[in-house]
């Protein structure tokens, strides 16, 4: 005996909703039971689709912004560190520098700080040689930047940066270190896209002239790094710096900190503010002090990455389609079998959706692990060499469960799809085998 | 010993057809399967349709049990108007009213023989449990105490008609409808299925099946002749 309440005793509503449910139940037996029999080669040939699908989504956009993020990281690390403080909008310099660099001294949280002193100049080289004086002068316009030498060197590591020669010296007057774009020798791979001037390796003389004063230096170091602001600037002391450019207020054009724990730099924005030196200065974190444009090209990768991404889910939810449009043709007989003997098309198409679902999220399962657990890792120790950055993997877990939710969404449908083209089939026709 | 059905042997009619039309169009070409057919079953009743290839009592027996709808004609199955139900009532009242064997077993392959005869209880919603104990009991029922966990490659062609058996028979339906259920067996296995639906219809239990075998048709209540989509004799037995 069936014992079971009369359906007269339920709402329309609730008979539906229990019909669901039944028509759940089943469909989660019917399609676990597929996945158990299916051909372990044909599952896992499935199951590495959806995972390279996976990682073509998550990786392709993860390398294209990792190497807009490796640059930002660089410039980070070399260049800006946590927070950046540049000249108010209608100041020329950053005022009461000397006041501020005492006041960042006393913060616990800041771990090392610079001031910058920059301007243009004019970089000769060769002229103690040159004989003709009608032939064209070995000189380039060139980026100058006066620093404190030993707080530079403990703020960005200017010091690992050398690739020929050595350091500044505090005790040694009248050294320079170039970038190496100033240099024809090592920027001669960009063309002529960067003034150089020849020759010049340490030990070599330079002049560097602004306006009418010169003063000769003799080249301690050639510098060199994934950021354009190490390649592209020379770098002397701060007081031989003032008294070139004639800057004797001391008032810096840039002071950058770096912080004990780098997240906080917001906080620390608003101590700085609070502190009262928002008038003397613009005080920004790094993520605010980064470029448009930089921000521009990351979102444009991101776009780009996705776009990529997004062929391979389409290309994945046909594969799936076709996979699960077979695997329900092959059994339109026993499809039309169950429905015949009273099995809903719900718990039918149930069972199609649960076997596209678990290719999906095996699939993804490994994708995730491979990437978190190896190719982020791996990228992160072993950066592709790109000209201006270390290429790294980036994949935030919340954008990478998005993704994964989107990949998990269409594969449902791709699943689904089929699975009702067959079951609306007619009944009997099924059954027979029919057209 | 079978726990089958109370149904009662009546007078009453479990099944009404009359005046039933198939016709089947392809192109301009119309074939008439069946031409006009008038069928009642009583309730309790073992009926035979036979008849030679081509006959159309596949075709009528589809009619009967809902799983296809005549072109004209009206059906009455256990008081309802099944005609004017829509499909997805219809696959409803198959579920709740009418149990099926097939000429082919029509097991799920990926299922044991429990889980196959559990599909249709789990479908009307009884517990697991339920649907399991009632299952076994279904599946010893027809000779196949502990072959519960078999999948149907692991059973014989006998022995899978049986299982189609025990799916038919849980649920306690109020008719049985049998396509051929032994034109793809042996003669002794074909034999013990016959045997199967004969103690089942001495337990009371409607059973309409079609057959060629004028052999297997012993035993039945009534058999219906058909001939180019008509009825053309009927013979009653003992």
């Amino acid at each position: 005996m069936v014992s079971l309440r009369s359906p007269e005793m339920y709402t329309p509503v609730t008979q539906s909703l229990l019909r669901s449910m039944r028509a759940l139940r089943l469909g989660l037996l019917l399609g676990f039971r597929q996945i158990q029999r299916a051909s372990l080669w044909t599952t896992l040939l499935i199951i590495f689709v959806m995972m390279f699908t996976f990682l073509n989504l998550i990786a392709v956009s993860g390398i294209l912004v990792g190497l807009i993020v490796g640059s930002e990281r660089a410039v980070r690390e070399i260049s800006l560190g946590d927070i950046v403080m540049s000249p108010r909008d209608d100041e020329d310099n950053i005022l009461e520098t000397p006041t501020i660099l005492r006041e960042i001294g006393t913060y616990p949280e800041v771990i090392a700080y610079s001031a910058r002193y920059t301007d243009s100049g004019v970089l000769e080289a060769n002229y103690s040689e040159r004989r003709d004086l009608s032939a064209e002068r070995d000189i380039a316009s060139v980026r100058v930047t006066g620093v404190d030498i030993e707080r530079e060197d403990t703020m960005t590591g200017l010091r690992s940066y050398i690739v020929d020669g050595e350091y500044l010296d505090p005790n040694e007057e009248g050294q320079i270190l170039i970038g190496v774009y100033y240099i024809e020798e090592y920027a001669q791979q960009f063309g002529d896209i960067f003034e150089t001037v020849e020759g010049i390796s340490p030990g070599s003389t330079v002049r560097l002239t602004n306006g009418s004063i010169s003063k000769e230096f003799t080249v301690k170091g050639i510098v060199q790094s994934k950021v354009d602001e190490i390649n592209l600037n020379t770098f002397i002391p701060e007081r031989e710096f003032r008294r070139l450019f004639g800057r004797n207020d001391q008032n810096a054009d840039q002071i950058v900190m770096r912080l004990v724990t780098p997240e906080t730099n917001s906080e620390m924005k608003q101590t700085l503010l609070d502190a009262g030196f928002g008038p003397y200065a613009k005080i920004q974190t790094f993520e605010e002090s980064l470029p448009k444009f930089l921000i521009d090209i990351k979102n444009t990768f991101n776009l780009l990455g996705t776009f990529i991404g997004s062929i391979g889910i389409i290309v994945a939810s046909i594969t799936i389609f076709i996979i699960i449009f077979i695997n329900a043709l092959s059994r339109r007989r026993h499809i039309g079998i169950l429905k015949g003997i009273g099995v809903e098309t719900h718990a039918i198409e149930i069972a199609y959706v649960l076997q596209a679902a678990f290719y999906a999220l095996i699939g993804s399962l490994l994708g995730a692990l491979l990437t978190y657990g190896f190719l982020i890792p791996y990228f992160d120790a072993n950066p592709i060499k790109f000209p201006f950055s270390d290429g790294i993997l980036v994949a935030p877990p919340e954008e990478t469960f998005y993704k994964f939710l989107i990949l998990f969404g269409i594969t449902l449908i791709a699943g689904y799809l089929p699975a009702k083209l067959i079951t609306r089939q007619n009944t009997l026709n099924a059954i027979l085998g029919r057209k | 010993m079978l726990s089958l059905g109370e149904n009662d042997m009546n007078d009453t009619f479990i099944i009404t057809a009359k005046n039933i039309h198939r016709s089947f169009t392809s192109g301009d070409l119309v074939t008439h399967v069946l031409r006009g057919i008038d069928v009642s079953v009583r309730t309790g009743e073992f009926v035979a349709i036979m008849g030679k290839s081509g006959a159309g009592k596949s075709t009528l027996m589809y009619q009967l049990s809902v799983l296809d709808r005549p072109t004209d004609g009206s059906l009455r199955i256990d008081g309802a108007d099944v005609l004017s139900l829509s499909e997805s009532e219809q696959t409803r009242f198959r579920l709740n009213t009418l149990g099926y064997v097939f000429q082919d077993y029509a097991l799920v392959p990926d299922l044991s023989a429990r889980e196959n005869v559990m599909v249709p209880l789990l479908m009307r919603g009884m517990s697991w449990e339920e649907a399991k104990h009632k299952s076994d009991t279904a599946i010893d029922d027809v000779g196949l105490k502990g072959k519960y966990r078999n999948l149907p490659s692991q059973l014989s062609g006998g022995e899978q008609q049986r299982v189609a058996i025990a799916r038919a028979i849980a649920g306690s339906p109020k008719i049985i409808f049998a396509d051929e259920p032994t034109a793809n067996l042996d003669s002794i296995s074909g034999k013990a299925i016959i045997e199967l639906l004969d103690c089942l219809h001495r337990n009371g239990q409607t059973i309409v099946m079609v057959t060629h075998e004028e052999e297997y048709a012993a035993g039945c209540d009534r058999i219906i002749f058909m001939e180019d989509g008509l009825v053309v004799r009927e013979k009653k037995q003992s």
